[in-house]
């Protein structure tokens, strides 16, 4: 395990010395600035390098605090910093190795009564790990007793073939870049297929020896923890500060609950974005309208694909864009309401001389990272969409003053 | 600051390879690299169904629809190879199968290449691979660049 840990590190290097590698200046985005919002729905986010700074630092990724307590204990509880949020998944999920053992959060059954396991997809791989059940404190909110998932576990370590056949191993804090992670997208569930089918690399019925594929009801699945809070469970609302076009340490601000619920998360006027099933939204770049666009905390640059723009030739590198000067270009963002932004911009940057800038070693944000996206129907506009602005994100279902959800909103 | 050793490389690659092993054998070997027969293999392994194979100039796609709604195309060139794979949908395919041989340079290179959990890219002189996405929608393309068919637009690929 030595090795395989080194392995980790080695790939968390390459984030590490993006972050570390640092970066250059601009000028902030649009929007007046906003005062941070205060109260008891209100917790307090921040973009920084990450759990490991020194080993493995990320980059662009937005972080809170959980609380997470044995179910209807008000003793047995622990705080567990750098939690990344992310409006690209759902579900809350802890690495298993920062959990206290006192803790010892209860696993949840399977139909068949054997314990319940996840496996969670993401697009570099998968994380293994049981379904547990806590009490959730996040802010002032508290979700009682809901299903979350324990990643890399030791008490469950065979892998069913059909999930690790999705990619590789996302189970330790290093080669997960945080934590856990806070999915707080604009549905409920994450896999509302298993409601009713067997999908291969999602939910198993575990034996200590064995794990065989399993449907999971409704109530028993990973939820979005804002559906389970008792008040202010309609959606979320971010809003973070402009940061400059070099980038900083650190960004903080703040992760509000609800929507129209509470003075503090009033709609307002806004431009209301209904997104389609796949929770994504037409993006019009180039001229070319792209089906498949999505806007993410949880993704830590503008993906997308410009032929005109030059890519960094450097090894490891070769992902990301490298202008020769910072660029600002137009961009359309479409609802399936029908509704477009006006006069929307973003900005592309120098990856390589942003991430090498020797100023930039401790810095965590870089709004201009930028670099292209393998599906050419995809617009993937990242974490630096948040900086300067104040964006909502509507649960499925849910009705506001501004909409009907699932939307997004700023 | 980037450098990697050679061997976290091999060390990394060395790990996938414990990986499939403890996957366990009788996997039957997959799509990409191998002759276009495999594709069937593919189509049963992940108890699919051929939903369209088209034929362009210089290669053929097989379309394959996989019960979790995620459809899996397998690109096919003249001389009856596998040369490319690429999936869309709301689940990951198995790529330990319609990747085959190619898989735990895959997952080597995953420990390696990426930045956030949304994006992936390996570039290495016999893999290319590329994803993308986010959770209940992901997409990728993995192909072989030294067996694309001559005048091959990667815009194909999807």
């Amino acid at each position: 395990m030595l090795s395989l840990t080194r392995a980790l590190r080695a790939g968390l290097g390459l984030i590490l010395c993006l972050a570390a590698l640092s970066c250059g200046g601009g000028s902030g985005m649009l929007g007046p600035p906003a005062p941070p919002p205060t109260g008891n729905n209100v917790v307090s986010v921040i973009v920084d390098q990450g759990p490991l700074p020194t080993t493995n630092p990320t980059a662009n990724t937005l972080y809170t605090s959980v609380t997470v307590c044995f179910p209807g204990s008000a003793t047995n509880c622990q705080t567990i910093d750098h939690i990344e949020v992310d409006t690209g998944s759902y579900g809350l999920r802890l690495l298993a190795p920062v959990m206290n053992a006192a803790l010892n959060l209860p696993v949840q059954l399977a139909s068949n009564g054997n314990s319940l396991v996840q496996c969670t997809q993401f697009v570099i791989g998968y994380s293994w790990g049981p379904v547990v059940a806590a009490d959730v404190l996040i802010g002032g909110e508290t979700a009682s007793s809901v299903p979350i998932q324990a990643i890399g576990d030791s008490r469950f370590t065979t892998v069913p073939a059909d999930c690790s056949g999705t990619g590789t191993a996302q189970d330790t804090v290093a080669a997960f870049g945080a934590n856990g992670i806070l999915g707080i997208g604009p549905f409920a569930l994450d896999c509302p297929l298993c409601e009713t089918q067997v999908v291969p690399g999602t939910y198993y019925a575990c034996t200590s020896t064995t794990c065989t594929g399993t449907t999971v009801v409704a109530a028993s699945q990973v939820p979005n923890v804002v559906t389970k809070f008792a008040k202010d469970n309609n959606g979320s609302i971010i809003q973070l500060p402009s940061v400059a076009n070099a980038g900083a340490a650190t960004v903080t601000g703040t992760l509000t609950f609800g929507i129209d619920t509470e003075s503090n998360n009033a709609s307002g006027t806004q431009t209301v974005l209904t997104v389609d099933g796949n929770a994504e939204l037409i993006m019009t770049f180039n001229g070319v309208s792209l089906s498949q666009s999505f806007i993410d905390s949880g993704s830590n640059g503008i993906y997308f694909t410009d032929a005109n723009i030059s890519l960094c030739t450097a090894t490891n590198f070769t992902e990301f864009y490298c202008p020769a000067n910072n660029l600002t270009l137009p961009l359309t963002i479409q609802g399936q309401n029908g509704v477009m932004t006006n006069n929307l911009t973003f900005q592309v940057g120098n990856a390589l001389s942003m991430l090498n800038n020797p100023a930039a070693a401790n810095f965590g944000a870089f709004p201009l990272l930028a670099g292209s996206n393998s599906n050419a129907q995809s617009f993937d506009f990242g974490l630096a969409f948040f900086y300067s602005r104040r964006v909502a994100t509507a649960i499925e279902g849910s009705v506001t003053s501004a909409g009907t959800g699932p939307y997004i909103a700023f | 600051m980037l450098i990697l050793r050679s061997n976290d490389f091999k060390i990394g690659a060395l790990c996938g390879a414990m990986l499939i092993a403890a996957a366990g054998p009788g996997i039957a070997r997959a799509a990409l690299g191998e002759l276009e027969a495999s594709v069937q293999t593919d189509v049963v392994q992940l108890q699919g169904s051929i939903k369209a194979s088209t034929d362009r100039e210089t290669f053929r796609i097989h379309e394959i629809q996989l019960p979790s709604g995620t459809v899996l195309r397998e690109f096919v060139s003249l001389d009856g190879k596998v040369f490319a794979v690429a999936w869309n949908g709301p689940y990951m395919p198995n790529l330990r199968q319609a990747l085959g041989r190619y898989f735990d340079s895959y997952v080597a290179g995953a420990k390696l290449n990426h930045m956030d959990h949304k994006h992936l890219q390996i570039s290495q002189p016999d893999l290319v691979v590329q994803a993308a996405g986010h959770m209940r929608a992901f997409s990728g393309r993995a192909y072989l660049p030294t067996a694309l068919p001559s005048g091959f637009n990667l815009g194909d690929l999807q």
